[in-house]
């Protein structure tokens, strides 16, 4: 089904902040909601009189409501991320594709994210600990700069106590911090899952996207059953307009999560 | 050779040698390399806060961790400040074996935590003795120095600063 191009309307109903840049948005829809999303999809959302910008879904409300993390990097989402309860916004989509948990089911799901790169997985992570007996393990390592700026850490002990195995590191750890500190990718040996069995899904900087592909690999995870969510300048949502176009793919449609196979050439592709 | 507040096992080579090859500091090793290894190494664990060392001290031991983590550390006039944290199948320690032989950082147990302790002289010695065994573990220690100073140099990126290619304008 073609996404509808024509913004529903959305109403803020719970706005959280995550960090001092980064705003949990609940969203309950006031007309027709947008059709349901798979986790990995993302809407246009549209701050009224000032602009609109790709974001993330990171999962459902009640009655059809959206979660969506914004953080503030310029003038629409700055808006976005001020944007109070009762406050009106936009939505068009959902768009593109989805990270297809399902297809890890019978094995290990292990999760990698980086800073922000936590808000589209966290749809994937509450929809597999939703179904937990169809999977063995559930994995979640989240590498993050500094622990106030750890998105979602509230939910963290949530997920542990629904099946998850969740580590968080730290660049910058803070006074009294007692988690791990280096980058996320040092976490990944350490978590012993079985890469004959496993499916990762990662979201953050493309770097730290690539350097966790390029450490499961040699473990024996193979490259299809990596997915990585490539962000670029979507403005249409619909495959037209082409500012998001990265080689072959227009990642509006055909990402933003595509498989490292897929991804591994256009990551290493020097853009103007 | 144990510092004290680690509690030891009693040592026996032969579980020793097939548990220490299974580590993943050693995996791949050679069994006698391995049961080398083992003659130089007992089983230890050590509580949360349990101070392996401290930046100076001399380097006279290196551990392999089972479970838990340790903190390394740096201790500028009034502060502690973390600068990374090892974990399950890591070598804890490098300076043992690069002259002078002494600490560059501190290590403190962040939990209870399981390790292999080995001596550093007698591994020294080993390797002097059989270059072949020396040429695996430098092998080992040069993958765990070349993924740390990786990590370093990610760290030093900044990667979760807002990118310019996200930056978004009305």
């Amino acid at each position: 089904m073609t996404a509808p191009v024509l913004p529903a309307r959305y109403r803020v109903a719970g706005r959280q902040e995550e960090t001092h840049d980064t705003v949990t948005l609940d969203l309950w829809p006031v007309d027709q909601p947008i059709p349901a999303y798979q986790p990995g999809q993302f809407t246009m959302l549209y701050a009224p009189g000032i602009g609109e910008v790709p974001v993330s879904i990171s999962g459902t409300g009640p009655d059809a409501g959206l979660v969506q993390t914004v953080r503030a990097v310029g003038a629409v989402t700055r808006a976005l991320c001020a944007a109070g309860p009762g406050r009106l916004l936009g939505v068009r989509g959902p768009y593109g594709t989805g990270w297809d948990v399902a297809s890890a089911a019978d094995g290990d799901l292990l999760i990698v994210a980086g800073g922000i790169g936590l808000a589209p997985l966290r749809g994937a992570l509450l929809s597999a600990l939703g179904h937990r007996d169809r999977y063995r393990r559930i994995v979640v390592l989240i590498g993050a700069r500094s622990p106030t700026e750890l998105v979602f850490a509230r939910e963290l002990d949530q997920w542990r106590c629904s099946g998850a195995e969740a580590e968080v590191t730290v660049d910058q750890p803070s006074a009294g911090w007692t988690g791990h500190v280096g980058v996320v990718t040092q976490l990944l040996p350490r978590a012993g899952v079985d890469p004959a069995r496993t499916t990762a899904l990662v979201c953050g900087p493309e770097v730290m996207m690539r350097l966790t592909a390029r450490q499961l690999l040699p473990l024996g995870v193979p490259a299809r059953r990596i997915r990585v969510s490539l962000e670029r300048n979507m403005r249409c949502g619909v495959a037209e307009c082409g500012h998001c176009q990265l080689g072959p793919l227009l990642l509006c449609r055909d990402g933003p999560v595509v498989s490292y196979e897929v991804a591994a050439p256009l990551l290493a592709i020097r853009e103007l | 050779m144990t510092a004290p507040g680690a509690s030891q096992d009693a040592p026996s080579p032969g579980a020793g040698a097939a548990e220490l090859g299974g580590h993943a500091f050693l995996r791949g090793m050679p069994e006698r390399y391995v049961a080398v290894l083992a003659r130089a190494c007992r089983p230890t664990q050590v509580p949360e806060g349990y101070r392996f060392f401290a930046e100076g001290d001399p380097a006279n031991l290196l551990w392999l961790i089972r479970s838990g983590h340790v903190a390394l550390d740096l201790h500028p006039p009034g502060r502690r400040l973390i600068v990374e944290t090892l974990g399950k199948g890591d070598l804890l320690g490098l300076s043992w074996l690069v002259p002078p032989y002494e600490w560059q950082f501190g290590a403190t147990a962040v939990q209870d935590t399981i390790l292999f302790e080995l001596d550093a002289a007698l591994v020294r010695a080993a390797c002097d003795a059989d270059p072949g065994l020396g040429y695996e573990l430098l092998r080992r220690v040069m993958s765990a120095a070349s993924s740390r100073l990786q990590a370093a140099r990610i760290r030093m990126l900044d990667l979760y600063a807002a990118s310019s290619s996200v930056r978004d304008e009305a």
